[in-house]
């Protein structure tokens, strides 16, 4: 009997608003690092359809909504099929973020792709706290991806040079282990630490020195890890408030996505998973994929 | 006895439609969802006749009938694919697989695209299950 090979499963969440199919064509990269698997779900939003004064429950409408999307996925399904790809779909009424934990957990992905909102109520929904929600209740790495302002344009390699933010917890840790999986697919990493101006008020330019040395050497072991799977690096350090100098790094190194740990239980004392991962994933303009601290890894 | 005929899919309404021309026709419907409860009941059952949709959750329609080809005990339980998924899709979609290192597999023995008319559908399963 054929034995089917293990698969890489990605969950890709769209409403049709924030990503289309050429988000979805810039992933398919991604097959260099095992991922033969696809998910779709569109998920309508429980209030389009419910039961309304006079009118009761919008059947009419639920098939209208699911025969839309039902059209989109197959043309979507067709050209991954034709690629060798394997496709699976999902249409369900309900509240977005408990159908999206649901169905990844009953397909067991590997990576949520989910995008961000434009509109004041579906960004609340998707980049807001929904957004940190949703990484505190999944191991499952997180890409908010989006289309690059101000082209309006996605990027067609998002995972071809990664900004990799580091605080040297065991949440970016498990960041790099997540990334070290991606070999074929990324060319370069780019390691970054952001140092808080604090820590530059001593009197003593030695203290200082040594601040700066240590963290340079523990980029540059970050960088050697990378090289050994054959990913080529490079690293700074930046100094100053942490979102900004990572969007500012991110310019000006040319990078293609953000990347950062997470540790999803505890947010306030996490550098990334607090108001910088909310940020990155409100304010910046690149793709960020946050990898919760329980993330499956190639190392682990 | 009745013969079973198994559909696997995952529309409501296609398995309602689907199980009311079987039972009009004397046949005994059973049901999956997806690809790969429909395989595991392929080797439960061993129905006389499998209609298959292609765009599933779990497993698709498309390795589900690879799997099925590639087993001995299953291959020759004949296979209507029922789906919005092309035809040329389908195939396209096996020629990779196979280029791909996989066994080729035969064409599936009818395809019908959605939707489809009771009587068309009925005419396809007597061609099969006498």
């Amino acid at each position: 009997m054929m034995k089917t090979n293990e698969m890489k499963k990605m969950l890709f969440v769209t409403q049709f608003e924030e990503l289309w199919f050429d988000a979805l064509e810039s992933l398919m990269d991604l097959r260099k690092a095992g991922f033969n698997h696809v998910v779709f779900l569109h998920i309508i939003e429980r209030d389009k359809v419910a039961m309304r004064r006079g009118k009761g429950y919008l059947k009419d409408e639920e098939v209208r909504l699911r025969e839309m999307a039902n059209v989109r996925f197959i043309d979507w399904a067709e050209n991954l099929f034709e690629q060798g790809m394997e496709v699976g779909a999902y249409i369900v009424v309900g509240n977005v973020l408990p159908k999206i934990i649901s169905t990844a957990k009953e397909e067991g992905v590997d990576l949520i792709v989910t995008g961000r909102h434009r509109r004041p109520k579906l960004e609340e929904l998707y980049a807001g706290s929904e957004t940190l929600e949703l990484l505190r209740r999944t191991s499952t790495p997180v890409l908010i991806h989006k289309y690059m302002l101000p082209s309006g344009k996605i990027n067609e390699k998002p995972f071809e040079r990664p900004l990799l933010a580091l605080d040297w917890s065991d949440a970016s840790e498990n960041a790099v282990k997540y990334l070290l999986g991606f070999a074929g697919v990324i060319k370069k990493v780019v390691a970054i630490h952001v140092a808080s101006e604090k820590l530059f008020k001593s009197d003593s330019s030695m203290e200082i020195q040594a601040i700066r040395k240590d963290n340079r050497q523990k980029l540059d072991a970050v960088c050697d890890r990378f090289r050994d799977v054959g990913i080529d690096a490079e690293s700074h350090l930046y100094v100053g408030a942490t979102c900004e100098q990572i969007e500012k790094a991110a310019q000006e190194r040319e990078a293609t996505m953000i990347v950062g740990g997470t540790t999803g239980s505890k947010p306030l004392k996490e550098i990334f998973l607090g108001s910088t991962a909310r940020k990155l994933a409100e304010r910046s303009s690149f793709p960020t994929l946050l990898i919760p601290a329980t993330a499956k890894s190639e190392e682990s | 006895m009745a013969k079973k005929i198994l559909t696997v899919d995952d529309d409501p309404d296609i398995i309602a439609f689907v199980k009311t021309v079987l039972e009009e026709n004397g046949y005994a419907p059973i049901i999956a969802r997806n690809g790969e409860a429909g395989l595991a009941m392929v080797r439960q059952e061993k129905p006389a006749l499998v209609i298959l949709d292609v765009l599933m959750p779990k497993q698709s329609g498309i390795r589900m009938y690879r799997e099925m080809r590639y087993d001995e005990e299953l291959k020759n339980i004949p296979v209507v694919v029922l789906s919005g998924i092309a035809k040329r899709t389908f195939l396209r979609s096996q020629e990779a697989l196979t280029e791909f290192g996989d066994q080729p597999v035969p064409e599936p023995d009818a395809y019908i695209e959605k939707p489809v008319e009771p009587e068309e559908l009925a005419e396809v399963i007597k061609k099969f299950v006498s």
